[in-house]
């Protein structure tokens, strides 16, 4: 996927937000990331390393929080774990009708003196 | 040190630009087609026959994806119907900001139908709204049936997914009960098509439905094909 250009995007968001809290230094970043994206972690480890050099950003940590799938039944209201391969309802075994989340990409928060 | 909730759309510029080519699109009441695939699936092909099908009752634009060429745009044109051709220089799909420059250079008045043919790649354009209706992933009998669950994003958002190159199927070990059964794991919603350029199979079908689309979004006066 487009790990390079989830990172730049990624560094935009939280300079902005550095900037309009004063910030002069950014220690850390923390992200969303959907089961679903189909975004690596380590691809945005590593792009995220590089990346940041000569930027706000360039002596901070990111954090990745993996967002687990989850889709609704129409029939029985449930909401339930789903993968890729396995979105059927465990009540009533129905292929559910909305995916509730897993396909989140977000700056959550970031840290900064 | 303090810490400051952000909670900001990583894709963000996209998807704003996204929805502004939406509202053009929804107040012209074009029914609008992102229509993905591997390189060599046959979408060019498709498209050419759907077109010289549908452009007797149809007014039909097409945006051509490709990386470098304008090789599917000249076959498009040859069909007599509008087309804008995006040359990415070797990005991997089309995004809002492309289609809203192609939208810029199209006469978007009394279009029926938009068809948006992304640059053949099975992973990225996936990823990226356009602004359209439906995604309508193809896959050629000749790719293997393992593909839905090997690239499972794109078929997983895909409102109809076609089966194409149907004529090869018995040159090849494409398993369709295996493809069906996993196409209903990733995606049972997902309307199914089967065709052949060469044979002219499964096109009246496909042209059929899609005349229903259009008709739906447009609120019922285009008359159906059959």
């Amino acid at each position: 996927m487009h790990e390079v250009s989830i990172i730049q995007n990624v560094i935009e968001i939280a300079t902005q937000k550095a900037f309009e809290n004063n910030f002069s230094k950014i220690n850390k970043v923390s992200l969303k990331i959907g089961q679903l994206t189909g975004v690596m972690p380590e691809s945005l480890n590593f792009a995220f390393d590089s990346c940041i050099q000569g930027t706000m950003l360039e002596e901070s940590t990111l954090g990745i929080e993996e967002v687990d799938a989850l889709g609704k039944c129409e029939a029985c209201n449930l909401q339930f774990s789903i993968s890729h391969f396995n979105k059927l309802c465990p009540t009533c075994n129905n292929f559910c009708t909305s995916i509730v989340r897993g396909y989140e990409l977000y700056v959550d928060t970031i840290e900064g003196d | 040190m303090s810490e400051i909730k952000v909670v900001a759309n990583i894709l963000h510029t996209n998807e704003e630009i996204t929805s502004k080519n939406k509202e053009v699109l929804n107040e012209k009441g074009i029914y609008v087609i992102n229509m993905m695939s591997s390189p060599g699936s046959g979408k060019t092909s498709l498209l050419e026959r759907v077109i010289s099908k549908l452009k007797g009752q149809l007014s039909i634009a097409v945006i051509e994806g490709d990386l470098y060429t304008t090789k599917d745009a000249e076959r498009i044109e040859a069909q007599g119907v509008p087309v804008v051709q995006i040359n990415t220089g070797g990005a991997c799909h089309l995004d809002g900001k492309m289609i809203k420059g192609a939208l810029e250079s199209l006469n978007l008045d009394n279009v029926d139908l938009l068809v948006i043919e992304n640059v053949g790649n099975l992973v990225c354009p996936a990823a990226f709204e356009l602004g359209e209706d439906i995604k309508i992933t193809v896959l050629s009998t000749t790719e293997g049936n393992d593909k839905p669950l090997k690239y499972p994003r794109m078929f997983e958002n895909s409102g109809a997914i076609i089966l194409n190159k149907l004529d090869l199927l018995e040159f090849t070990n494409f398993n369709k009960m295996e493809f069906y059964n996993d196409i209903n794991a990733l995606n049972a919603h997902a309307k199914i098509f089967e065709t052949s350029c060469v044979k002219d199979q499964g096109i009246d079908d496909l042209c059929f439905w899609l005349s229903q689309q259009i008709d739906h979004k447009r609120g019922g006066n285009i008359l159906c094909q059959e």
